[in-house]
């Protein structure tokens, strides 16, 4: 069968089909979850709605595929193909990128140097800190390792590091759940909500560091050109 | 390294062949030696988030090398030049005079010979 056939026949067996109004439930829900997701302050419940509306948009991926009751259908082989690469990448790769930027950068541990820095991010998640050579300021995290630079080192306050690590540590930490919204997203071909992210490990810096060294951090990262 | 197509004549100084902020560190390297990061910013009057980037530039490029020093807990980047200013100053001249008799051949001898005569 031919793909555009296909999507014809996906449009003629939904207007035939007496589940039908199931699959446009769950797009409408999908579409008020989104609009009050955008509606929501709290970065922790926009998070919430917005992964609500794509598992609803999910729901309707596989109702439809459903109701289709037909077998050997491309488009069908094609999603499920998608669905066990993508997690393969997601779930299995991804995971063991920190051993990558450990070998690009050459990064080394910095327990070695400034244990403090390991001591107080070991407390916050099972992370590992390298410290990589680099003038620019920068800190991520990747797999179960914390990156910072020389510059960051150099630049920032025992408070101000602490903020960072402690943003960096949440993503540690929540590292074993970021992988599903990032499935879920690839799922609904939809975007992950990294903003929000953002925002909920912000908050996790705030409450191990505090609001001024946070700001004072951000504002001496934030301001470097490259 | 330098490269030809960054340089412009019109500049002054050693903006014809570096960008400003590169000239800057590489000036101050040359006139103090070895610096920490805090004294360059200090000397050069731009503050680090601006030079960061240049920094590892000329790192990569090969102008300058760094070493970490840790002092009082504290990690440092302490940054020498690699070559004195006359040895890039060779560099850069040599470079523009390959370039100059590749494109001109025999008129760009001459004028160089001219040159030395007047000089």
């Amino acid at each position: 069968m031919n793909l555009i056939g296909e999507i014809n026949c996906f449009g003629l067996c939904l207007k035939l089909s007496e589940n039908a109004p199931i699959v446009g439930l769950l797009i409408v829900s999908s579409v008020a979850l989104l609009v009050a997701g955008i509606m929501i302050k709290m970065p922790k419940h926009r998070l919430s709605m917005f992964v609500s509306a794509q598992i609803t948009v999910f729901l309707a991926i596989i109702s439809t595929f459903y109701l289709m009751k037909c077998e050997g259908m491309l488009t069908i082989y094609l999603y499920f193909g998608y669905a066990l690469v993508s997690s393969a990448i997601i779930f299995g790769a991804l995971r063991f990128y920190d051993r990558v930027m450990i070998k690009r950068l050459n990064a080394k541990p910095i327990k070695n140097v400034l244990s403090w820095i390991q001591e107080f991010t070991g407390g916050l998640a099972n992370a590992t800190v390298y410290y990589y050579d680099s003038a620019v300021p920068r800190a991520f995290a990747a797999g179960r390792s914390v990156f910072v630079s020389m510059g960051l080192l150099e630049i920032l306050t025992d408070d101000e590091l602490k903020a960072v690590l402690a943003h960096e540590a949440w993503h540690i930490r929540n590292n074993s759940r970021t992988p599903f919204l990032k499935q879920l997203a690839v799922m609904t071909f939809s975007s992950h909500k990294k903003d929000e992210l953002e925002e909920l490990a912000d908050i996790f810096a705030v409450e191990i560091a505090g609001s001024e060294a946070l700001s004072s951090a951000r504002c001496k990262v934030d301001k470097v050109f490259i | 390294m330098v490269k030809l197509d960054q340089i412009n004549i019109s500049n002054d100084g050693l903006t014809k062949f570096f960008s400003p902020i590169e000239a800057a560190i590489l000036r101050s390297l040359w006139n103090e030696g070895e610096m920490m990061t805090s004294e360059l910013t200090e000397k050069t009057k731009i503050p680090l988030t601006s030079i960061a980037g240049t920094l590892d530039r000329l790192v990569k490029a090969g102008y300058a090398a760094r070493r970490v020093d840790t002092v009082n807990g504290r990690m440092r980047y302490v940054y020498a030049p690699v070559y004195s200013e006359d040895e890039v100053a060779s560099e850069i001249t040599t470079k523009i005079m390959d370039s100059l008799v590749d494109t001109f051949g025999r008129v760009a001898i001459e004028n160089f010979s001219k040159y030395s005569d007047k000089k």
